[in-house]
């Protein structure tokens, strides 16, 4: 289980309703540690990508107001069951995590 | 893989309830056939007083007979004693997996706790959370704090669903759970919980609890040369706060007479409840309590107008003021003690 995406995607009528959850701290860059009193650097998801079969169907950018593992639903038009289903995040680090599923 | 952070000082009181909640204690009614343990009652015991206004005919017979209740039958105690304890006594013959788990989960779970174990709006999260236990703002979760397995099959099987507790089946309980220990990353998509299995499962939070050292109380009892009892005064109580409903309360002097002594803090709790939506913040044109400015030339009109006003309601020039705040329950002298509360705090 590496990855920190969660996905469910699920068909009804010719309509894929998925829903997801990433793991991610999604830091604002404002909040300050309350220890040490330093600010704790800005680390957010800045663009989230849907695939399926490879072909993209949402793009989302994100901001620093995201909240921390944030929580993704929306649907998508003339999918077919047994399709692949990828999710991916590129932060503003650089890093990046994906996961598939096949939609059921 | 996540690991959960060791060492918290969490008293483990807090794991203690959930466990002995369960805990099946046997009555001690009836007759117990000679049991050993528990207190009899005989002419060879030096006897306790105990104050019952009843007091059966003692059967010197029959040791531990009270001449009431009954005994318990095997299905009276089957039907309470459901507790499931850390090593697996107490779970019943089944399994689950977490495949089987999924579409239960979702269906009679999801709506509250969320699809992933994240919590829909304020409802509990039961998934994730890992490494936040030293943080302002920990998140306690199954697979960030809690020690066995068990308690889960125990708390599922209980208590949930919310709204409809023990309407699950074992098997529904053991997929549920199955389902839970998988959204907390703790076993594989392809797991089947089973009674043998279940109490091999290692919790990630399973080391996090330990004793607490402290004890109870820290003062020494005095056995000589002591304070005079007299000497002692209260000088602080919890009605200080104003949190206890001190109207319910009856000196010893005014027993069967009734209490008519003024709460002071009647005012506050009155505005608190009723009154602050609007009078905190100014909603609707409201004045603003502590706003002395807004309240000036209300001030002028005398208390008897301002309290009118407050209990029947009126339309000012700057908004609606609805009688009693639109809390038609409240007694005219509560709405005045708010009025004279709001009005003490605008006129300091
Ligand atoms: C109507 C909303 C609702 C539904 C549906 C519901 N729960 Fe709950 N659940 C709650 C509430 C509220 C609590 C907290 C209860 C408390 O603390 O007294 C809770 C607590 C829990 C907890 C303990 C959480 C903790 O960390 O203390 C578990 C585990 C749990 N529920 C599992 C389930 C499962 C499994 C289902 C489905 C079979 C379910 N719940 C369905 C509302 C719900
Ligand atoms: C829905 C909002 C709302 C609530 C709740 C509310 N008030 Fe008011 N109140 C108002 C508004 C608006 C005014 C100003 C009306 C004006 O003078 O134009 C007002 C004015 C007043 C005044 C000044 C009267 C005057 O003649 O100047 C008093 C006293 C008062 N409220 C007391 C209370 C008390 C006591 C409560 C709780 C029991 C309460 N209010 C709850 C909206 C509210």
């Amino acid at each position: 289980m590496a990855s920190g995406i969660r996905i469910k995607a699920k068909l009804t009528g010719d309509q894929v309703e998925v829903k997801t959850l990433m793991k991610h701290e999604m830091e604002t860059g404002t909040r300050k540690d309350s220890k040490t009193g330093e600010t704790v650097p800005a680390h957010y998801i800045q663009e989230v990508k849907a695939e399926i079969n490879g072909n993209v169907v949402m793009t989302a950018n994100w901001g620093p107001a995201v909240s921390k593992n944030p929580y993704l639903s929306f649907n998508v038009n003339g999918a077919k069951a047994g399709d692949t289903l990828k999710i991916s995040w590129v932060d503003n680090k650089g890093e990046t995590d994906s996961a598939e599923t096949t939609i059921s | 893989m996540y690991r959960s952070t060791r060492g918290l000082p969490v008293a483990v009181a807090a794991a203690a309830v959930l466990f002995i909640a369960g805990r099946f204690v046997p009555a001690l009614a009836g007759d117990t056939g000679g049991a050993p343990e528990g207190p009899t009652i005989g002419p060879e015991v030096p006897a306790v007083e105990i104050s019952l206004a009843y007091r059966p005919e003692l059967d010197p017979g029959r040791a531990g007979y009270y001449g009431f209740g009954t005994t318990a039958t095997p299905e009276m105690i089957a039907g309470w004693d459901i507790d499931v304890r850390p090593d697996g006594t107490g779970l019943p013959e089944g399994s689950g997996s977490v495949e089987e788990g999924e579409p239960l989960y979702e269906e009679q779970c999801a709506a509250c706790h969320g699809f992933f174990g994240e919590g829909e709006g304020r409802w509990p999260k039961l998934a994730g959370g890992y490494g936040t236990l030293t943080e302002a703002r920990p998140e306690k979760t199954i697979g960030s704090y809690w020690p066995y397995a068990s308690t889960v099959w125990d708390y599922v099987h209980r208590a949930m669903p919310f709204f409809e507790p023990q309407s699950l089946t074992d098997d529904e309980v053991y997929a549920i759970v199955a389902y839970l220990l998988y959204l907390n990353d703790i076993v594989g998509d392809d797991f089947v919980l089973t009674r043998d299995n279940l109490a091999g499962i290692e919790m990630p939070h399973r080391d996090g609890f330990f004793v607490d050292p402290r004890p109870d109380v820290q003062n020494v009892a005095c056995m000589k040369d002591c304070k005079d009892p007299d000497s002692i005064k209260i000088t602080w109580d919890s009605t200080d706060l104003g949190v206890t409903p001190t109207e319910f309360f009856k000196g010893d002097e005014e027993e069967g007479e009734t209490a008519t002594a003024a709460d002071p803090n009647l005012g506050l709790n009155v505005y608190q409840q009723a009154c602050a939506t609007c009078h905190k913040g100014g909603l609707a044109g409201a004045p603003i309590v502590g706003d002395r400015d807004q309240w000036r030339t209300r001030l002028a009109q005398g208390m008897d107008v301002l309290v009118e006003h407050a209990v029947n309601g009126y339309q000012g020039s700057a908004g609606y003021m609805p009688p009693k705040g639109g809390q038609i329950q409240l007694t005219d002298e509560e709405v005045a003690a708010a009025v004279r509360y709001m009005t003490a705090s605008a006129s300091e």
